[in-house]
């Protein structure tokens, strides 16, 4: 009998350290319990999985603390049915079982502290493997087999730049993990790391192996503090069991690995930004070339790749990168891990084969759209992405057809929206977002996205003129021509995605003064219908303005000059009466 | 070393392996603009102006650091690569808070540096002044007497308490610098062509001054018995008199200048025949006819044009005016002709004017002095007919008038006040009411819908080859003299251009201007504008001695420097403005919120503004690289980012090696020596 | 610190960290991270001496300092609100939850109330996107949030105070 409660990020946000701390207190056997990572059902966070004495799986969804006891009880009795109210329903288990995992093949399994929880499922075999007969270059081949590519944004391939800094002159190397998940939205490699730390550090080691690097870094996100303390114990118990540190298993292969926490800024996950950062420096990108396969960190040769690269290495290694390479499409090998979130369903993390459509995974894994809503647009790819509509839902999950709507793969963050979403006022998020971290290096950046948002900002909020549209066209291609690093040459991407698909929306605002989402403040107007109204004054009693009067039993009116249009009115209604227009 | 071949904008070029795009094309002589680049410090590639596009690359590259490649074709000028760098000036002017120049230049029409000279006479350099004020001026002493000053209307100073003085000033200097050691410009090598100047007024001596410096042969016509146009014979002694317009008109002469007098086009030559004997010629003939207020009696005895009677009176021909003198109109003209009229011993001089005291055109100074001698306002009125006896005048019938709506200028229109009218005794009616075009000789020339010759705004061109006009003659008519002038400057480059064989036309310069409220200028201390000493009123109704005494040198040195110097120190050596003028920009498409900043002094002996900073962070890297200080740093980041020297108290003095590197490298006016 | 202006810090705090970290090269961001810990915030004092004992000058650690998000030049509320920016969470209504907060506590981002109780600080995104919208009080994090369930968390910890 094993009972492991979620421990994630999102897990404890839900309240399941809560429910760790009442399971303790009603198991019999208390060393039954134990703790795991992140499944990636969000959505159905606290969750407990128990593994009987058969090791069946009983899987307890949206487990709350006042259900431990009745688990303690089930467990003791070996009857489940007790709990069959708080087991995941077999549509939810779909959720998963659509799923290929192979970056997340030990999430929500294993327990991410415990790193003979990680040998036990053929954890370290890989780089066993590599250490006891397979040269550098045969690694860097192996992986470009597989076609892995960076699973960060870009999309490049792997071995290339593994190959490049091999090929780079230096006794002194360095492999650094990018670890500054920044894009709103995505969190897949925070669970990765939260959920089966060694994965990554198994990774790491074959990567720093095939270039010739004796120091591993891994640049994380200050907004990660689980992160990184599961990274430091788990290099700890790393170094312990001898695959860290001087002669690992025995062979020439020294390598060494340490944990940099970033301190906030989106731009340090551009490569360049994050070794300025790495050298405690402002993280403002450099110019590239050269390019840090040439100079990187101190200059030496240095290789970066994200989380998500890292943890498809050792299965390659142990399953072949041919087999890695079955999967997914021309351009676009193995499989991808989605943070699918917004108004979805099921949202949580998706890993599915390149090749497969945004449809599948947001209607068949992601069950649709929220509270029976209508699908409108999936923004993929963050502050670099875009906003893709209905009609490109067929779209296929590949690097290159993703680029060719205008959004782009990016690390994965897919948030899902619906009719309630203004498309202008969602580019203004973004860049809004990148505004705020702009670096403020270049003149495009600090400044042009700047005056994107004063442009955005002023649609949304009813003072848009002709002629805006095309002036946000004009300094998007501008920005993106003059951008010195990849956050300034991307962030037009939200604003020329949503004019190119949603241009009526833009011009429902500047023309017709009108926010087809009713999202837009400054362009609703409340009203209250005279047919529902019954004159109760509840409206009027909670305006916070006095713009709402009448008599009671006869109908009420909105004074609209006085109106701030705060929306307390027609939440109080109970008669549906309060309109918006 | 290695070399390799690339195209560059068409040139092959052979260069080094390693050597980089802007390097190799600067070697070659193209020179792409940069703002951030140094060959001082490290490679930064912050202001992505040397972008370049090179032949099967998508994106734009950084010339500064991209390096050449064999068989690279490199376009440095392409209309993509003029875009991104016309987007990125853009924005950079959108967050670049400062004034390339001050108001009081912006504002002349001729574009002198009045900052320039200011501080040249604050500082007791009168002849630098005037070497400065004659790049654009060439009658400097004349102007300063009578001109307008829109460049005072302008001065910021007023928001503290009152303008500088900046025309009298100009006059002072000017003075000085005709009493000796005159100044003289160098005259170019001759070219060996020759330019004909119809008309000696401000605006063909203008064109004359400027054409003979570069080394043309020039000629003035001109249909009077002196040089000086409407200096002479329309403005009266006392204002300015003839013995200062007559040096300035020496001086330009001893340029070698021809100068034909009493010549009339069309009489004593013909146009057609200058045109053959010229390989160009200039039209400035001014504007000598005065108009006519029409009713009834206005073909009486004693009826005159203002200018007629201004003339006359400078060509000392006898005139009667009798004691009762009428004078219709409100500019400055009819002030001039009151206040001769007075001179001339008339005991009651009226001013009839269809306005209140607040409209009138005329001068403030003017209009005061004005009162000061006596002349009688009659304001809201305007003649309904002259009344006379015998064929002569002996009154004027005034209809009374009051404001109406405001008209499309913003100026209340006088509307009649029906049925009420007003009777005044005159002897004579001086109608001084604005100046018409006498084209009389001009025939082949093209005129406006209102009879003014045509001209282009910009090459100065008429409809005839080499025939360019300038002045009150055309477009849209008389005005005053600096804008004669002004035009008369810029159309002398046009012209030497045309006369070296290039098309060179006039275009506005691009600068950077400051939005300012009075509010910022509150901690200033209130220092009074210098007063003109004047003539008593007694002494000056009774002779045409020049009512100004002029500045003595302290008052001058001391209203000099009550300047606030609104204007960039580093105008002429500003990078950005230079650039923004290559590529025609418009910033006000992306007017947005700018970074506001105080000027500090932190830096003891350099004084920082960080809002005409463009963050290219050249003062932060020389300070650290070449310096070797790391004084100034970047603070914040994005749109909020800024540049600081981050110390406390006298830390600074520690550190600060006072070198002025930083300055030196700086590409715009942010940072300034003091 | 000669006739410096600023806080009079206990500067003895330090001398473990600067001890492990100054000979490091690149350590300015984690000196500054253990330093933040130390004091709660960056006293203008700490960055003087963090210069002097690392051989850089102030601008240079203050223009590290600014860069990041993290760092904070004021002392902050007992409790610090951060409320999460992410896309997700905007999706779902994350601007509702910081109108509530500003009309609860009348303070707007990198503001503290008077009382010192509370800092509100917009932040990048949480990661916690399922639950959003989302904010972190301190160490704990509240997901799913409405305006009701907002007004109720801070009425909480304003009674236990």
């Amino acid at each position: 009998m094993k009972i492991a409660v979620g421990q994630g990020s999102c897990g404890i946000a839900a309240g399941s350290m809560k429910v760790y701390n009442e399971l303790e207190k009603f198991l019999e056997d208390k060393s039954s319990l134990t703790i795991t990572g992140c499944i990636g059902m969000c959505f159905l966070e606290p969750v407990v999985d128990i593994y009987d004495d058969e090791d069946k799986l009983h899987r307890l969804v949206k487990v709350k603390p006042e259900d431990c006891e009745l688990i303690a009880r089930a467990v003791k009795e070996n009857n489940f049915s007790l709990i069959e109210n708080i087991t995941i329903s077999r549509e939810d288990e779909e959720f998963l079982e659509k799923q290929t995992r192979i970056a997340l093949r030990n999430c929500g399994k294993i327990n991410p502290e415990i790193i003979d929880d990680y040998i036990k499922n053929g954890g370290y075999e890989a780089i066993k493997k590599v250490l006891a007969g397979m040269s550098p270059e045969d690694v860097i081949e192996e992986i470009k087999v597989s076609g892995l590519a960076g699973r960060g944004g870009a999309g490049f391939p792997t071995w290339f730049k593994w190959n490049a800094a091999r090929n780079s002159k230096g006794e002194e190397k360095y492999l650094i993990c990018n670890a500054d998940e920044g894009d709103p939205g995505a969190f897949m490699d925070r669970a990765i790391i939260e959920s089966d730390p060694h994965t990554l550090i198994e990774g790491m080691l074959i990567g720093a192996y095939a270039i010739g690097a004796k120091e591993c870094i891994v640049y994380v996100r200050a907004e990660y503090p689980l992160a990184i303390i599961r990274l430091e114990n788990a290099i700890k118990q790393a170094e312990e069991k001898g695959f860290i540190g001087k002669n690992i298993l025995g062979t020439d292969f020294t390598c060494t690995f340490r944990i940099k926490a970033g301190a906030g800024a989106f731009v340090c996950g551009e490569e360049t930004a994050l070794i300025e950062s790495l050298e405690g420096e402002r993280g403002m990108p450099r110019l590239k070339p050269p390019f840090p396969a040439e100079a990187g960190y101190w200059l030496k040769p240095s290789n970066i790749n994200n989380v998500e690269t890292f943890a498809n290495v050792a299965w390659i290694i142990l399953n072949s990168g041919e087999k890695f390479s079955t999967m997914g499409t021309e351009n676009s090998k193995g499989t991808k891990v989605f943070a699918l979130t917004g108004k979805i369903r099921r949202g949580g993390l998706v890993e599915i084969p390149m090749g497969k459509t945004l449809r599948d995974v947001i209607f068949d894994i992601g069950g649709g759209i929220k509270n029976n809503g209508k699908f409108k647009a999936v923004q993929l790819g963050g502050p670099s992405g875009g906003c893709i509509p209905e009609e490109y839902l067929d779209t296929v999950i590949d690097y290159k057809e993703l680029s060719a709507t205008g959004a782009i793969m990016g690390s994965g963050g897919m948030v899902v929206m619906d009719e309630n979403t203004c498309m202008v006022n969602m580019a203004k998020f973004f860049l809004d977002f990148t505004t705020k971290e702009s670096c403020g290096k270049c003149v495009h950046c600090r400044i042009g996205t700047k005056r994107m948002y004063e442009i955005l900002e002023r649609i949304v909020s009813g003072n848009g003129k002709e002629g805006d549209i095309e002036l946000l066209e004009e300094l998007c291609m501008g920005i993106k021509d003059g951008a010195l690093c990849g956050l300034g040459q991307t962030a037009p991407n939200p604003v020329l995605t949503t004019i190119k698909y949603f241009r009526d929306e833009y011009v429902a605002h500047i023309t017709d003064k009108r926010c087809p989402a009713k999202e837009c403040t400054a362009l609703l107007k409340y009203t209250i219908n005279e047919d529902k109204c019954v004159g109760c004054s509840l409206c009027s009693k909670k305006c916070p303005v006095n713009a709402i009067s009448g008599e009671i039993k006869k109908h009420f009116t909105i004074d609209t000059e006085k109106c701030i249009k705060c929306g307390q009115c027609q939440s109080v209604c109970r008669f549906g009466a309060v309109e918006i227009n | 070393m290695e070399k390799i071949k690339l195209i560059i904008d068409g040139k092959e070029i052979e260069a080094e392996k390693g050597t980089t795009i802007l390097r190799c094309a600067k070697d070659n002589g193209i020179e792409i603009p940069t703002l951030c680049y140094h060959e001082n410090v490290a490679l930064y590639g912050a202001c992505g102006i040397c972008t370049v596009e090179a032949e099967g690359m998508p994106k734009l590259l950084r010339a500064c650091s991209q390096k050449v490649q064999e068989g690279m074709v490199i376009h440095t000028d392409s209309e993509r690569v003029k875009k991104s760098r016309k987007i990125a000036l853009e924005l950079l002017m959108s967050d670049h808070t400062g004034d390339c120049l001050g108001p009081c230049r912006l504002n002349c029409p001729a574009g002198t540096d009045c900052q320039g000279y200011i501080k040249l006479i604050a500082e007791g350099k009168f002849r630098e002044a005037v070497e400065l004020i004659k790049e654009k001026l060439p009658l400097p002493a004349s102007i300063g007497r009578v001109c307008p000053h829109p460049c005072e209307t302008a001065c910021r100073r007023q928001m503290v308490e009152e303008p500088i003085s900046i025309a009298y000033l100009k006059a002072f200097a000017a003075d000085k610098d005709l009493e000796e050691n005159t100044f003289l410009p160098e005259i170019g090598g001759n070219t060996g062509k020759k330019v004909a100047i119809i008309g000696g007024g401000p605006a063909g001596l203008t064109a004359a001054y400027f054409l003979r410096i570069k080394g043309h042969s020039v000629t003035i016509f001109d249909a009077m018995p002196q040089m000086g146009g409407m200096l002479r014979y329309g403005i009266p002694e006392y204002r300015l008199p003839k013995k200062v317009l007559d040096k300035e008109i020496a001086l330009i002469e001893s340029l070698g200048i021809e100068m034909k007098n009493n010549v009339k086009i069309g009489k004593d030559i013909s146009f057609g025949q200058l045109r053959n004997d010229f390989d160009a010629v200039v039209v400035a003939i001014g504007a000598w006819n005065s108009l006519s207020v029409r009713c009834k009696g206005d073909n009486l005895d004693g009826v005159m044009g203002g200018i007629d009677f201004l003339q006359k009176v400078a060509l000392k021909e006898n005139i009667e005016i009798g004691k009762k003198v009428a004078v219709v109109g409100g500019g400055n003209t009819a002030m001039d002709a009151a206040r001769t009229a007075r001179r001339l011993g008339a005991e009651e001089v009226y001013v009839i004017y269809r306005r209140t005291k607040n409209e009138m055109p005329a001068e403030e100074i003017e209009i005061e002095e004005a009162e000061e001698e006596g002349i009688i306002f009659k304001f809201l009125t305007n003649p309904d007919e002259i009344t006379g006896n015998n064929g002569k005048v002996n009154g004027i019938k005034l209809q009374v008038m009051e404001l109406g709506e405001p008209d499309s200028s913003g100026r209340r229109s006088p509307v009649a006040v029906e049925g009420k009218f007003e009777n005044i005794e005159v002897d004579s009616v001086i109608m001084a009411i604005g100046q018409k075009v006498n084209v009389a000789g001009f025939e082949d020339i093209e005129l406006n819908s209102k009879g003014i010759i045509s001209a282009d705004e910009r090459t100065f061109r008429t409809n005839i080859e080499n025939v360019f006009a300038v002045g009150d003659a055309t477009n849209r008519g008389a005005s005053i003299a600096i804008a004669a002038i002004g035009e008369a400057e810029k159309a002398s480059k046009v012209i030497d251009g045309y006369l070296l064989g290039m098309e060179i036309p006039y275009r506005k310069p691009f600068v950077s201007e400051k939005e300012v409220t009075p509010e910022m200028f509150a901690e200033k201390e209130k220092l009074p504008r210098a007063k003109m000493p004047v003539r008593s009123v007694e002494e000056r109704i009774k002779s045409f001695d020049e009512v100004n005494l002029g500045f003595r040198e302290e008052d001058a040195v001391r209203e000099a420097s009550r300047c606030l110097e609104c204007g960039c120190h580093d105008y002429k050596e500003c990078k950005l403005i230079e650039y923004a003028n290559w590529y025609d920009i418009h910033p006000e498409r992306f007017k947005g919120e700018k970074n506001v900043h105080e000027t500090e002094r932190k830096l003891v002996s350099i004084e920082r503004n960080n809002e005409k900073c463009i963050l290219c962070s050249l003062c932060v890297r020389t300070c650290d690289e070449v310096v070797k200080k790391g004084i100034l740093g970047l603070v914040g980041r994005g749109f909020r980012t800024t540049i600081k020297p981050e110390f406390e108290g006298n830390e600074i003095l520690n550190f600060c090696k006072e070198c002025g590197k930083c300055a030196e490298v700086c590409p715009t006016g942010a940072l300034k020596i003091l | 610190m000669s006739n410096c202006n600023c806080p009079k810090s206990d500067l003895t705090l330090l001398e473990d960290v600067l001890g492990k970290y100054k000979n490091i090269p690149g350590s300015l961001i984690t000196i500054l991270q253990k330093a933040q810990e130390i004091y709660g915030y960056l006293p203008t004092d700490v960055i003087y001496h963090i210069a002097k004992e690392t051989n850089t000058t102030p601008a240079k650690v203050l223009g590290v300092a600014t860069f990041y998000t993290q760092f904070r030049f004021k002392p902050v509320g007992k409790y610090l609100i951060m409320l999460c920016q992410g896309t997700a969470c905007h999706v779902n209504g994350s601007e509702m939850i910081e109108k509530t907060i500003k009309e609860e506590l009348g303070i707007s981002d990198g503001e503290t109330t008077d009382d010192g109780l509370f800092t509100l600080k917009n932040v990048a995104c949480l990661g916690c996107c399922s639950l959003s919208p989302v904010m972190m009080i301190n160490e704990e994090t509240y997901g799913s949030l409405t305006p009701e369930k907002v007004r109720k968390i801070l009425s909480e910890l304003k009674e236990a105070e």
